[in-house]
Formats: C-alpha cells, sequence, structure tokens
C-alpha cells in the first residue's frame, strides 16, 4: 500500500492542482460531486489527539481529496466518540490508535494532523518527518525554542511539507482588528509609514489575551479517570500528581504543557505580524516583560512584553490591565499610524494601496503542497520564528527579567537559565524522539 | 552517625544564622526573612520582586533551606507560597550569579530529604536552572526518512559543489525528491548554477519542468527569463507556472508577455500573476487596452482597477457608456478603482442619469472620486453636486461618508421630512452626532440603525458610565437575538455597576444567555467591589450554570476556564461590614442614618442613591435627578459621614434644614459643599464653591483631598445660625452665617442682587428652624458609608 501511494505521490498530479493562485472553484471541483479523483490518488490524514481543536468542525474532516484513515488519542473516551462521529458522519471506521507512534509509523497515513496538546508538538513533528510523513501541526508551533529548531531541521532533512495551523498572515479578518492583513502588508512594504515600526497588539486594537486561560496553584491529587493513559499523556513532560484541570482544556494554564493566553493565542497574533514586518527570517534581539510573579507550574496574567528587533521594530504586547487613554494605534511609524479598521493617518490609504503591487502569492492550499512539494505559506521555518517569539516571551515572563536573544545561535546571551529554558530535558527516554 | 550529622548541622546553622543578621540591614534572622518574603508572595512587580527575593537570595543558603524544608507532600497542595519563592530566588541568583552557589547548594542538600516525589522534581527543575555545569543537552541524531535525508546530507556536505547532486536528483521519478534537491541547492543558487540546472530544462517530464520553473521563481531567476516566456508563449501543460514564475520575476519583458497572455486560455492566471508583478503598467496597460477587444478588454480593466491604474480612466470613462453592455458593465465596475478627484463632476453627472439598477455601482464610483479629494473639500464637493443633481438622495451615502458635523445634519433633516435613504446613509456615519437619529430610528424598530447606534457609542463614548446609559437605550430596542447579542457583547467591555444589573436581565434570557454570561463574567471581574454581594453571587450561580452547560454542548475551552475564573472572583469578595455607633457616639445618643444594609430612614432618589456592599453609592442611573434626604427634620444636629471620590470632578452636597425639592444652597439653610475641587476643571472656583463651604456663604478653608478611592471622614455640626465642619480631623469651616451676611439673607432692595453675601444671591432659606439633611447631587462617582446623627434639639428637650 505504501509503495502505492509513493507512487501516486511521485506522479503527481499535473496542472489544476499545482497552481495555487488559480481560483478556488476550479479546484474545488475535485471534491465536489462530480469528483474525478481515484481513491487510490486520494491523500490520507490521521489526527492524533481528538477531543479538542482535532474534533472540531474545522479539522473533522473526511473528503475525497483527503480521506482521514486514522485516530489516536490517550483518553479512550476521546477516541470512542471520534470513532462513533466519523462512523455516523462519513460511515467509516478509521483505524483507532492509542499510541501515536503507531500511527505516524501507519504506511497508509500520508499527512499526519498533530492536534494535541503542544508539550507534544515538538517530539511528534520530529518523529514524523523523519518517518517521511507529511505534516498538519495546530497553533502553537512548539512549546519551547529549541524544540522549534529541531522540527524545522527534521522537516528539511527529510523533505517534508509542514504546515502549521494559525492562517491570519494569508485568510481572513485578523481578530478584532477589522481588516485582513494584506493591505497592511502592502502599506508597510510601501514605506509609507517609515521605520522603524511598533506594533500593539492589544485589546484596544481587537485582541483578547484570554487571561483567564491560567493555571491553579496547589491542585489537590485526584484518581487518574480509567479512560485516560495520564503517563503517555504526560510524555516529555515532568510528572506531576493528576488533577484534571492540568489536562483536557485547561492544560494550557501550565507551563509543563503550554502558556497560557500567550501561548496558546500569542502565535496567531503574532505570526502575521512577524509577515508583514517581513521579519520571517530573523528573530527579536531583546524581550522585556511587566508582569506580576510567575508561579513554577501554573501560568499567571502579565500587564505588558515587549520585542524589540535588531533594527530597532517592536511589537509590543498589552496585557491585564491596560487601559486606553482615547485611540490605540495598532502600528506606529515615523511617518503615519494605523488604527483598528485600516484606519490611517495617511489620507485616501485606499486608493494608495491599490497603486501597489499585490505581495507575492504563496501557496495557500495544503493538500496542493504535498502534491506539487512546494513550501506552504506557513511552515516549518517562519511557523518556528513566530513560535520563537512567543517562546522568548514565556522564558523572560517565567524568569521574572529582560533577556537578549541571539538569532544566529537562536540563544539568550549571557543568561544560562533562559538557555535551559530553551532546550528542556524531557521525561524518562522521550528526549531520544527530538 | 545521624545525630552526629544533625549536630554538626546544627552548629552550622547557628553560625550561618549569625552571619545573615548581620548581612541583614533590618538584623533579621533568616527565619524571618522567609516568613517576611511569604508574606509578600507572589510580588506584583519587579522592584518588589528584585527586593524581597533579592533579601532572601543575601540570605541564601539559610534562607533557601528553610523554604525546602517547608515543602509539604502534594496531597497537602499548600506549596504555591513557598514554590514562588524558591522559583523566584533561583531566578533572581541566575541572574545575580554571586548568588547562585549558595542557593545551589541548599537546593541541592534538599532533594535528598524532599517530603515526597512531586517535592522532589520540583527541586531538581529548579536546580537545573542554575546548575554549574551548562552542558547543553544533548539531542539523539536521527537516521531521516530514505533517501530524502540521505539527499540533504549530501547537499549539505557538498555546499557550493553540490550541482552535480542536484542534476542526478533531477532524474529521480519521486517529485518529493526533485523538490527536495532544488530546495535545498537555493542556497547555492547562483547563474551559473541555475543555467547548469536549466540546460537538463528540455529532458525533463513536464512535471520536472514546472518544478524547476517554480523553482527559477523562488530564486527570483532574471537570467532565465527568456526561457520562462517562451513556456508561456508556448500554451501548453507548463503555462500556468510558467505565468506564475514571470509574475513573481517581474520587468518589463515579463509585464509585455504577461498582458499577452491575458488574450489566451490562461488569462485567468496571468491576471493573478499581474496582480503582484513589480514594475510600472501604466503605459503597457494603456496601449493593450487600445490594441485589445473582447475578453481581453476585460481583463485589463480588472487590472486596472485592481492596480490602480489611472492613466486608461478617460478611456474607462467612455467605455462605462458604451453600447456594448458586457463592456460598459466591466468599465463600471472597473471605474471606482481608477477614478480620481478630477473626475467628481462627471461621476456626479453619471450618477444623477444612471438606470435605477445601476445607482449602486455608480455611487461606488462617484465616492471613490470624492474620496480623492482632501477630507476637508468632500463637503462642499458633494453639496454643489447635490444642488445640480435631480436624483440627489443618490448623492446621500458619499454625503454620510464625509462624516461631517454638516452632513450629519442634511442627512438628519432629510430623514425627518420622511426620506428613508437618508436614514440608511447615517448608518454608515461615523459622525457621533449621527447617534441621536440612529437611536431614534431603533426605538421605531430599525435594527440597522441599532448597530450603527451601538458602533459609534463604541467609538466615541470614552466615559463607561455614559456609555452604559447609551447602551441601556439600545437595549430597550433590541428585540432580535442578534441585536441584544451586539448589545451584550458591547456592554460586556463597559464594566459599571449598571452595565452589570442590565446584563443581569439577559441571563434568563435563553438566546443570549452565553453571551451574557461571558459579558457578565467581564464586568464583574472589572468592577467587583461596585457590584452588590447578593447580586454578584446571584448572577454568577446563573453563569456558571450557562457556562457549563455551553462548555458540555459545544467543547468550546472558554466556557470550562470562565467558570474556573469566576469561582476564584467569589472566593475572593467578602460581604461588608455592618457599621455600628462608637462607645463615644452611643454614650452622646447618636442614631445610625445608614448602617450599610439599607435606605430605611431616608426618601427620595434611591435611584440615584443605591445601596452596594456597606456604602450608599452615587450613581449616574438615567432619570436620576433628584437628592436624598432624611426622613425626619433636624434642627440643631452633628452629622458624621465618610466620603470616597472614585472619579476626578465629584460634585455634590449636603443640604443642611432644607425642605425638598429645592435648591438648597438658596432654599434651605445652606448646602455644605461636596466637591473634588482639585480637579483640572475646576481651575476657576470661587472660593465660596470649595469642599465644606456653606455655598455662596462662607468659604471653607481649601483643604488637600485624599487620592481617588480612599475614604475621608466629615462632620457636621450645626447649631443656631451657627456651622462648623471638620473633614478628617481638620476644621475647614467655622462661621456663623446670620453674622457673614449681616443679617440680610435678602437684599433689603427686593432686588435679585444681594450686597450682603459673596455669591450676591439671595437666600432666602438660610434662618430656617428646621428642615431635612440631604445629599445634593447626581453625578457619579461618589460612595458615603456610615451615616449617623446627633440630634442636638431632642437632647435639650429631653
Amino acid at each position: 500500500m505504501s509503495i502505492d501511494r509513493r507512487t501516486f505521490l511521485q506522479r503527481g498530479a499535473m496542472g489544476a492542482a499545482l497552481f495555487t493562485i488559480l481560483p478556488r472553484n476550479v479546484l474545488g471541483k475535485m471534491g465536489g460531486k462530480n469528483s474525478f479523483i481515484a481513491p487510490s490518488d486520494q491523500l490520507t490524514r490521521g489526527i492524533i489527539g481528538v477531543g479538542g481543536i482535532g474534533r472540531s468542525d474545522l479539522h473533522f474532516v473526511n473528503d475525497e481529496r483527503c480521506r482521514m484513515v486514522a485516530l489516536c488519542d490517550v483518553d479512550q473516551k476521546h477516541l470512542d466518540s471520534a470513532m462513533e462521529a466519523a462512523k455516523a458522519k462519513w460511515n467509516i471506521t478509521p483505524k483507532a490508535y492509542h499510541d501515536f507512534r503507531d500511527l505516524i509509523h501507519d504506511p497508509d497515513v500520508d499527512i499526519v494532523h498533530i492536534a494535541t496538546p503542544s508539550h507534544w508538538h515538538g517530539i511528534m513533528s520530529v518523529e514524523a518527518a523523519n518517518a517521511g510523513k507529511d505534516i498538519l501541526c495546530e497553533k502553537p508551533m512548539t512549546r519551547t525554542i529549541g524544540e522549534g529548531k529541531r522540527v524545522e531541521e527534521a522537516v528539511k532533512r527529510n523533505g517534508r511539507i509542514f504546515r502549521l495551523d494559525t492562517w491570519f498572515r494569508f485568510k481572513d479578518t485578523f481578530y478584532g482588528l477589522g481588516t485582513d492583513v494584506k493591505p497592511l502588508k502592502k502599506l508597510i512594504d510601501s514605506g509609507l509609514l517609515g521605520w522603524p515600526l511598533k506594533v500593539r497588539i492589544s485589546g484596544a486594537t481587537g485582541f483578547t489575551w484570554k487571561f483567564f486561560w491560567t493555571g491553579k496553584e496547589n491542585l489537590e491529587v485526584q484518581p487518574i479517570p480509567k479512560e485516560l493513559d495520564y503517563d503517555l499523556w504526560l510524555g516529555p513532560a515532568p510528572y506531576k500528581p493528576y488533577n484534571v484541570h492540568r489536562t483536557h482544556q485547561t492544560f494550557r494554564g501550565y507551563w509543563d504543557y503550554d502558556g497560557g493566553g500567550l501561548g496558546d493565542m500569542g502565535q496567531h497574533y503574532i505570526d502575521p505580524v512577524q509577515y508583514f514586518l517581513g521579519k520571517d527570517d530573523t528573530f527579536p534581539v531583546k524581550v522585556e516583560v511587566d508582569a506580576p510573579q510567575q508561579h513554577p507550574d501554573a501560568v499567571g496574567i502579565w500587564r505588558k512584553i515587549t520585542y524589540t528587533y535588531e533594527d530597532g521594530c517592536q511589537i509590543i504586547l498589552e496585557g491585564e490591565g491596560f487601559e486606553s487613554q482615547g485611540k490605540v494605534p495598532y502600528i506606529e511609524g515615523p511617518k503615519g499610524k494605523v488604527y483598528k479598521g485600516f484606519e490611517c493617518t495617511i489620507p485616501n490609504i485606499q486608493s494608495v494601496i491599490n497603486e501597489l503591487p499585490d505581495p507575492e502569492p504563496r501557496c495557500t492550499d495544503f493538500l496542493d503542497c504535498v502534491r506539487s512539494r512546494r513550501q506552504f505559506a506557513l511552515n516549518e521555518s517562519n511557523g518556528h520564528h513566530s513560535a520563537t517569539i512567543v517562546n522568548m516571551g514565556v522564558c523572560a515572563l517565567r524568569l521574572g527579567r529582560t533577556l537578549h536573544f541571539d538569532p544566529k545561535t537562536q540563544l539568550f546571551i549571557n543568561d544560562d537559565a533562559a538557555n535551559r529554558l530553551v532546550n528542556q530535558p524531557m521525561r524518562g527516554d522521550w528526549g531520544k524522539y527530538i | 552517625m545521624y545525630k552526629t550529622i544533625r549536630i554538626i548541622m546544627a552548629a552550622f546553622w547557628l553560625l550561618a544564622a549569625m552571619s545573615v543578621s548581620a548581612q541583614d540591614q533590618r538584623q533579621r534572622k533568616p527565619e524571618t526573612i522567609v516568613q517576611d518574603v511569604l508574606a509578600q508572595m507572589p510580588t506584583q512587580n519587579h522592584d518588589d520582586f528584585e527586593r524581597e527575593i533579592g533579601d532572601l537570595a543575601k540570605g541564601a543558603p539559610q534562607t533557601v533551606t528553610i523554604l525546602c524544608r517547608m515543602l509539604q507532600p502534594a496531597e497537602k497542595a499548600c506549596n504555591n507560597m513557598v514554590e514562588y519563592a524558591i522559583s523566584g530566588v533561583v531566578s533572581y541568583a541566575s541572574g545575580h550569579t554571586q548568588y547562585a552557589g549558595a542557593v545551589r547548594q541548599a537546593i541541592e542538600e534538599a532533594v535528598s530529604s524532599a517530603p515526597d516525589q512531586t517535592a522532589k522534581e520540583f527541586l531538581q527543575s529548579q536546580l537545573r536552572l542554575i546548575a554549574s555545569d551548562s552542558k547543553a543537552i544533548e539531542y539523539t541524531a536521527h537516521a531521516g526518512a530514505a533517501p530524502y535525508a540521505q539527499l540533504y546530507d549530501d547537499i549539505k556536505a557538498a555546499g557550493g559543489n553540490c550541482t552535480d547532486i542536484v542534476l542526478k536528483a533531477l532524474k529521480s521519478k519521486d517529485r518529493a525528491y526533485r523538490m527536495q534537491a532544488l530546495k535545498l541547492a537555493a542556497d547555492y543558487a547562483d547563474d551559473a548554477t541555475i543555467a547548469k540546472v536549466c540546460k537538463k530544462y528540455k529532458s525533463l517530464s513536464d512535471e520536472g519542468k514546472e518544478d524547476v520553473l517554480g523553482w527559477l521563481g523562488d530564486n527570483k531567476a532574471v537570467s532565465q527569463l527568456p526561457l520562462v516566456l517562451k513556456e508561456i508563449e508556448k500554451g501548453k501543460a507548463t503555462t500556468p507556472m510558467a505565468i506564475e514564475t514571470a509574475g513573481r520575476i517581474g520587468g518589463d519583458e515579463a509585464i509585455t508577455a504577461l498582458l499577452a497572455a491575458l488574450q489566451t486560455d490562461y488569462s485567468a492566471q496571468a491576471l493573478n500573476a499581474l496582480k503582484s508583478v513589480k514594475g510600472d503598467l501604466s503605459q503597457p496597460v494603456m496601449q493593450a487596452l487600445q490594441e485589445a477587444t473582447g475578453e481581453q478588454k476585460l481583463a485589463l480593466l480588472s487590472l486596472a482597477q485592481s492596480r490602480r491604474i489611472k492613466a486608461v480612466t478617460p478611456v474607462v470613462l467612455e467605455m462605462v457608456e458604451s453600447n456594448d453592455a458586457t463592456l460598459a458593465d466591466a468599465a463600471l465596475k472597473a471605474l471606482p478603482g481608477v477614478i480620481t478627484a478630477g473626475e467628481v463632476d462627471k461621476a456626479a453627472s453619471l450618477l444623477d442619469k444612471a438606470a435605477d439598477s445601476k445607482v449602486a455601482d455608480f455611487q461606488k464610483v462617484f465616492m471613490a472620486a470624492v474620496n480623492d479629494l482632501a477630507a476637508d473639500q468632500r463637503y462642499s464637493a458633494i453639496s454643489k453636486a447635490m444642488k445640480a443633481a435631480k436624483n440627489s438622495a443618490r448623492l446621500y451615502p458619499a454625503l454620510a461618508s464625509t462624516a461631517t458635523d454638516q452632513s450629519v445634519s442634511d442627512l438628519q433633516q432629510a430623514w425627518e421630512k420622511g426620506d428613508a435613504q437618508a436614514l440608511q446613509a447615517l448608518v454608515s456615519s461615523t459622525n457621533y452626532k449621527a447617534a441621536a437619529p440612529l437611536l431614534k430610528a431603533a426605538q421605531q424598530g430599525n435594527e440597522q440603525a441599532l448597530s450603527a447606534y451601538v458602533g459609534l457609542v463604541e467609538t466615541h463614548e470614552t466615559d463607561a458610565d455614559t456609555r452604559t446609559n447609551c447602551l441601556a437605550k439600545a437595549m430597550e430596542c433590541a428585540k432580535t437575538a442578534a441585536s441584544k447579542t451586539r448589545v451584550l457583547n458591547s456592554l460586556g467591555a463597559t464594566a459599571t455597576r449598571n452595565s452589570f444589573i442590565l446584563v443581569g436581565k439577559s441571563l434568563d434570557d435563553k438566546e443570549v444567555a452565553y453571551t451574557a454570561a461571558l459579558a457578565q463574567k467581564n464586568i464583574a471581574r472589572k468592577c467587583l467591589s461596585d457590584i452588590d454581594y447578593k447580586m454578584l453571587q446571584a448572577d454568577m450561580d446563573k453563569c456558571i450554570a450557562i457556562l457549563e452547560a455551553h462548555g458540555k454542548a459545544t467543547g468550546n475551552p472558554d466556557g470550562v476556564y470562565a467558570v474556573g475564573e469566576i469561582k476564584k472572583m467569589l472566593a475572593e469578595v467578602k460581604p461588608s461590614p455592618v457599621y455600628v455607633l462608637t462607645e463615644e457616639e452611643q454614650k452622646a445618643g447618636f442614631e445610625i442614618l445608614f448602617d450599610g444594609t439599607n435606605l430605611d430612614k431616608w426618601t427620595g432618589n434611591k435611584v440615584g442613591y443605591i445601596v452596594v456592599n456597606g456604602v450608599i453609592y452615587v450613581t449616574a442611573n438615567y432619570g436620576n435627578e433628584s437628592n436624598l434626604y432624611t426622613v425626619n427634620e433636624y434642627r440643631d444636629f452633628v452629622f458624621r459621614f465618610d466620603f470616597c471620590f472614585t472619579k476626578p470632578g465629584v460634585n455634590n452636597g449636603v443640604g443642611i434644614r432644607t425642605p425638598m425639592g429645592v435648591d438648597a444652597a438658596y432654599y434651605g439653610m445652606c448646602e455644605c459643599q461636596i466637591l473634588d475641587h482639585d480637579d483640572p476643571i475646576y481651575a476657576g472656583l470661587h472660593e465660596y464653591q470649595v469642599h465644606g463651604s456653606a455655598y455662596g456663604i462662607i468659604p471653607a478653608k481649601r483643604l488637600k483631598h485624599k487620592p481617588l478611592g480612599e475614604w475621608s471622614t466629615e462632620e457636621i455640626e450645626v447649631k443656631g445660625d451657627h456651622i462648623k465642619v471638620t473633614v478628617n480631623g481638620e476644621v475647614i469651616l467655622d462661621g456663623n452665617l446670620r453674622e457673614a451676611c449681616q443679617g440680610h439673607n435678602v437684599a433689603p432692595d427686593g432686588s435679585d442682587t444681594n450686597p450682603y453675601t459673596v455669591d450676591h444671591r439671595n437666600h432666602p432659606g438660610m434662618f430656617n428652624k428646621t428642615g431635612h439633611i440631604g445629599f445634593l447631587g447626581h453625578g457619579e462617582g461618589l460612595k458615603f458609608r456610615n451615616v449617623r446623627v446627633l440630634d442636638l434639639s431632642k437632647k435639650t428637650k429631653k
């Protein structure tokens, strides 16, 4: 089976599937009623983690372009319920796995979809890349800078197609900002705002930080539910006694698995900024935090995180307690400002923007990328860069101090403790997977 | 053996404790330092952190050892403060390395005696952050996926000499393998390498050719443009990719070729490429448009629009009036993209004479032309056009888009005369003055107007209380789930007591309960102390039920987090105390007028004055315009209360011996000012208006108010014509009203001007023998508590 699949991939699909800026209605026919894709030519996908986003309408999908052939979860209830849903929706019985390694190494799986809490993203991505699988990974890409670096290396070395799943850099209006990213990108590229730029991500510019995604201190020890393989749920994370709040949904409030609103939403908000600032191939050199002291286990709130690039550009995250005095600019340059809703201090900006060429098109259909082997618009490289911005903030928060970063080595400068958060030890022998 | 160690340890401790107390500036023992620091955990800002945790670090290892010994087994679940302190000192010592050794030593020693595995792992994780060896974590080398990993290793090893490997890889039938080679070669893709790859181009399959074409685009290979352009001309399987690549490489030649491709079957792809191609399109497009026929003309119009190629505007204006309907339509669609300020008049006349079915399109054209004018010229240009127009209503949307005051009043007038199109235009206005007519329309059931009204309020109304009042009016006319949701979301971002009350009403409305619950939680979080405890408790119970049900139904984690947040919030709230008289007051015969629970001894405006968590809260409730009075009347008395400003510029007053429903400053004995006179808005204040003054009669000594949110005490003593005001123990007014105006409370000549009072006004009530005591004012931002009175007249009677 695996040879057959590979042969197909070698053959590829000419014409329509390749040219990604074709109108979608042309490609849409492929998955429609009059589909001409033979089952052997379909791609296949296995989902790891079907309790949250992996079970959402957005991702729990089985169609003729890509069939859902395997599901995996360490919570038997989640797995059973997903299997039932697959049966009810499409009358299919995907293979059910408990251990993600079995799903990754299943020769029937072309694409590994990682929808677990983020402490697994690094290990699973590297393992999938080494197994020759293409990868769709939910944001945030990884929970440490070191893991992200190794995912990028593994994907490149194994010639894989990797999609990081957030999309605002190329699609949709951007949370409460009231505009999509394209006009912002054109405006910034035009140089009309001057340089360097300051970007403020705050409630006042349309981005809520989900501060209630915090952890609890002093968790009481609870019995582990029968259906949950807690040991495998924790995997590389340090062993801590079970409490329901650590796991499903609320895991975001603990540093061991994620990083609260910043860790979980940060990449959604920051990735498009990195894109329009043209910083996809570099990192900030400094991160400053203003926050109450953080608990070593439970994520707390923060007031402000400021990133500075070498050229002076800044990304400022305004957090808890930020009260706007009047209108707050989203982007501020020496020659102009942009507010929510693409309101700009430069007159008649829309006409000015229209005279500029669109940004260079990128491939934004993941399945097309898998076929044509062209890089996806948000991939292992720029994805690792924006995840690193988030993770730099996490390190500075946890240590409670300003940190300086070397974009070349991807390590903090003269700060051993911070660098120990860049590369963290893994429990048991999980470290061998990354 | 064990005992010996303990003895040695104890000795070490004693010595250590002494040495620490010598170091600590406040001469504290390590135990005391630890206790002091724990009481401050977690620190709220960097300075506190540096100071508190710095103390711990300076006292290490003893302080850290004490902390480590305080760790309890996980079941007890009480370690958080100790964990804050230990992780804090570890972080501090990792940044102030002179302390790292001592902290490390203490934690190392503590690991073996940790109470359980959890504590042990915690200590080890902390130890790792300040470990002395800086050995990096070693990672496993993976074999990787054959043959790709091998190819990667080979190309990396070959570096700049990788061309042969790449050329060989291109022969593979595996596309992933070929693309891997090309991607890796990008690092070394100079013109020579690119040329070598392109030499093999002809020998490749169509798919292989596509890969190379895409790669040329990735690398902006200008040198290979001829090859790319040749592929476009041919019109075959590789053409789409060649078109994309030409677009990415750009330049005049590419543009010419892409424009030519508009005439082929690949016009859609060519058009897309032209939208992003870099280079000047004006002349080529102009020329192409003149030469083009049929479909190509339409594509060019679309391009002209999306790239705003103004050179073609006159041609497009002509085409709009063409007899060829398809062409005219395409030109009309393109026109807003290219029209400029110079063609405002032309655009207006086109709009005026447009067929009904085309009005919307010509409005876009006109609007685009107007928007190209400087902002301050737009209104006059439009009103000029409106005067000339037969169908002037067609210009309303443009008029509204100017957002000038004049545009709002023009449209409002037109609407009031019955012109529905004017209202439609007002909906799009960004001028806050449009709020009034929009609200009126909303009250008549217009949903669009309602939504627009809420939008304007959100954008323009910065004062939370005013905004709440505006939204309350909106809520009254919200009838559909969509409208209610719109208002509720806005209320959720407006944290006031009144917004809480308002949103609370929607918790029982099934259609919008989830939205209301999230909004209510957000409001409560931001103005917790302003919400009455019982009301908070009741509403939050409802919210929890709603959020839990929603979480179960949808799997959305927001509900679960919100419930956790609510529970945490409720745990922190405590019901307020009930105020009682002091022993001294009891003896003296004081009576409590407000003990924190009810306003039974008060009458008058109980909408604007309400009881919240033990205080009288002066609210900004709409329709709140009268005063609050004591039920009883008083002649001579001592009146005591606490007051607190929560907003700058608060203005209120205490009415003395006043009838109800009149201006106490003139028809009562006097009004004793309550005023945040330090606020800059009162810069021009008369001295008889400052806090404590018998308004208009005797000025008080100007006191310095406490910061917002802090409580002050006040006592007003009235005996006969004498009044004495004491604030925070300081007497600021002590005088006789009759003497102050030399007995002339009204002008002797019967006129309105009284030379005997400092405000030159008549004060007919000044010599009232008795009357109510009242709080006079209806501006929010003020709280009273613990109000009591001593009736001196009663006492004398006794």
